[in-house]
């Protein structure tokens, strides 16, 4: 009995060990993409295609909450400074796929890299 | 032996079962607990799709603009669009709220104001002034000449409604671009002048003889101010235009939010920027929107009304960003061939617009105005950008 108790356990085991496995392998596979879409309020507000940035620079975001800082960089992106209180934004760290935005809930403000940029612009001037 | 095997598989079976169960909990559990970490994020920040969020929102921060009529949800802020051909290009008017009757107006409103200020329209106050060359025209284009007029003066001269003549000879007016002799130049720069048009006080414009007078650099500016002013009569709070290329907002996007324009990069890789306003013209004039090449020289269609030839002062696009339209339209057109120093100059002698400035080299400059609400694009990203003093 204990025998096959002792089996059953290394069956459970071996299959939440697969299955943890699948998992991880399913995030890593999250839809993900090259485009790091800024939203606040849900509403986008801007994008930046990694892969075309070639140098890295800062953009920050202010309204009336505070003020959150992107670092962008070729092919990933975090949250530099923030004047939020709990600054789990910042303590995210660096984004580079889809599988996990960063997020300023005291400021409304997610960060996430997805396939492409829905359409950022109301208008072009040319 | 088998029975004992039949009996261990049994129990493996359940086993078995008992493993899938335990790992399907377990893997709930890790995905319940993956998707809790992120929902509890999402749901007010950042939902899955784009799209979805501009539904939430729409839906969050116009509460109460959704009326039930007849049992089918009416947003008042719905989006109602309209493409206007006219003035030689596709316009696209774009209201949040009222109905398409109000589009209506506004397109009858763009094509009365096409066939009263075109100059080659035999019906327009503008082609019967250009033939008298003394005539009392309307209250509206009389005004509208003096705007001109007086945007003229403050540029020096780098914007002239007289330049009609010289457009005519390189073959701008009738896509049939060709390079005009110097002597054909220096004989139709004694036309240019915009000095040689005045606007009495009866509304009589007075030409010297042989003087063209032409609106169309600032007639789409021009148009986008009426057609705002015909929605905001109507009630609309919140409308976009784009008047080939012309953008005109009136006031904030239904949730609040500002508008965000993005300036054509010169250089044709996308973007080079964003402006985010509100109440604003963002009007752009470039060297790369109309041209042609010969004997390998590119020659556009901004001219320099004081060498009758193609603007080139080392600057690839001008954007003004301004209360109105017809401002707007006039001084991108005279900062571009006024070049980068002419046209800082004549931002501090101003006061009364911001600009983006892009280089032949590639090089931005903006204006104080801008700082926060200018943003670089695409392969500008991580450039520097230079604020002008």
């Amino acid at each position: 009995m204990s025998k096959i108790g002792t089996k059953a356990w290394c069956m459970i085991l071996a299959g939440a060990f697969l299955l943890c496995l699948g998992a991880g392998f399913l995030l890593l596979k999250l839809p993900g993409g090259t485009v790091a879409n800024v939203y606040r309020d849900g509403e986008l507000i801007w994008s930046v295609d990694l892969a075309k940035v070639t140098a890295p620079f800062e953009k920050s975001f202010t309204d009336e909450s505070g003020t959150n800082t992107l670092f962008v960089e070729p092919g990933r992106i975090s949250m530099s400074f923030a004047d939020c209180p709990d600054l789990v934004c910042v303590n995210t760290g660096t984004i580079s796929n889809g599988a996990m935005p960063i997020v300023c809930l005291p400021h409304r403000l997610a960060v996430r890299i997805e396939k492409t940029g829905a359409d950022p612009f109301d208008g072009v001037a040319q | 032996m088998n029975r004992h095997t039949n009996g261990s598989y049994k129990k493996l079976n359940k086993a078995s079962v008992a493993a899938l169960v335990t790992a399907a909990l377990l893997s709930a559990a890790l995905l319940c607990s993956g998707c809790g970490s992120k929902s509890a994020a999402a749901p007010s920040a950042a939902p899955a799709a784009a799209g979805s969020e501009s539904a939430g929102a729409a839906a969050q921060t116009v509460p109460g603009g959704a009326v039930v009529s007849g049992g089918v949800s009416v947003d008042k802020t719905d989006p109602h669009t309209r493409t206007v051909y006219a003035m030689d290009t596709v316009m696209d008017l774009t209201i949040y709220g009222g109905d398409d009757s109000i589009l209506q107006e506004a397109e009858e409103l763009i094509l009365s104001l096409e066939r009263r200020l075109s100059v080659t329209d035999p019906e327009s106050e503008m082609y019967a002034l250009n033939r008298a060359g003394t005539l009392q025209v309307g209250a509206e284009t009389a005004s509208l000449l003096r705007t001109a007029l007086e945007i003229c003066e403050s540029s020096g001269g780098a914007l002239d409604i007289t330049i009609r003549p010289i457009m005519k000879a390189w073959g701008f007016t009738e896509d049939a671009q060709r390079v005009p002799s110097p002597a054909l130049i220096e004989e139709l720069l004694k036309k240019v002048d915009y000095r040689k048009v005045t606007v009495g006080a009866d509304n009589t414009v007075t030409m010297e003889e042989g003087v063209e007078a032409d609106l169309g650099c600032i007639t789409k500016g021009y148009c986008s101010d009426r057609v705002l002013q015909l929605f905001a009569e109507r009630g609309i709070k919140s409308a976009i235009v784009n008047l080939g290329g012309n953008v005109q907002t009136l006031g904030t996007k239904v949730n609040g939010s500002l508008w965000r324009i993005a300036l054509i990069d010169p250089f044709g890789n996308g973007y080079a920027g964003m402006v985010t306003v509100e109440n604003k013209a963002v009007i752009t004039s470039g060297g790369y929107e109309r041209y042609f090449v010969e004997d390998g020289v590119t020659y556009h269609h901004i001219m320099d009304p004081k060498t009758g030839s193609t603007a080139r002062t080392g600057l690839s696009s001008a954007t003004v960003v301004t209360d109105r339209g017809v401002r707007g339209d006039g001084l991108s057109t005279a900062l571009f061939v006024l070049g980068a120093e002419g046209a800082a100059d004549l931002w501090r002698a101003r006061g009364d617009f911001e600009m983006v400035l892009i280089t032949d080299g590639g090089d931005v400059l903006i204006t104080p105005g801008l700082k926060d609400s200018f943003t670089l694009l695409d392969s500008y990203m991580g450039k520097e950008v230079r604020i002008i003093e």
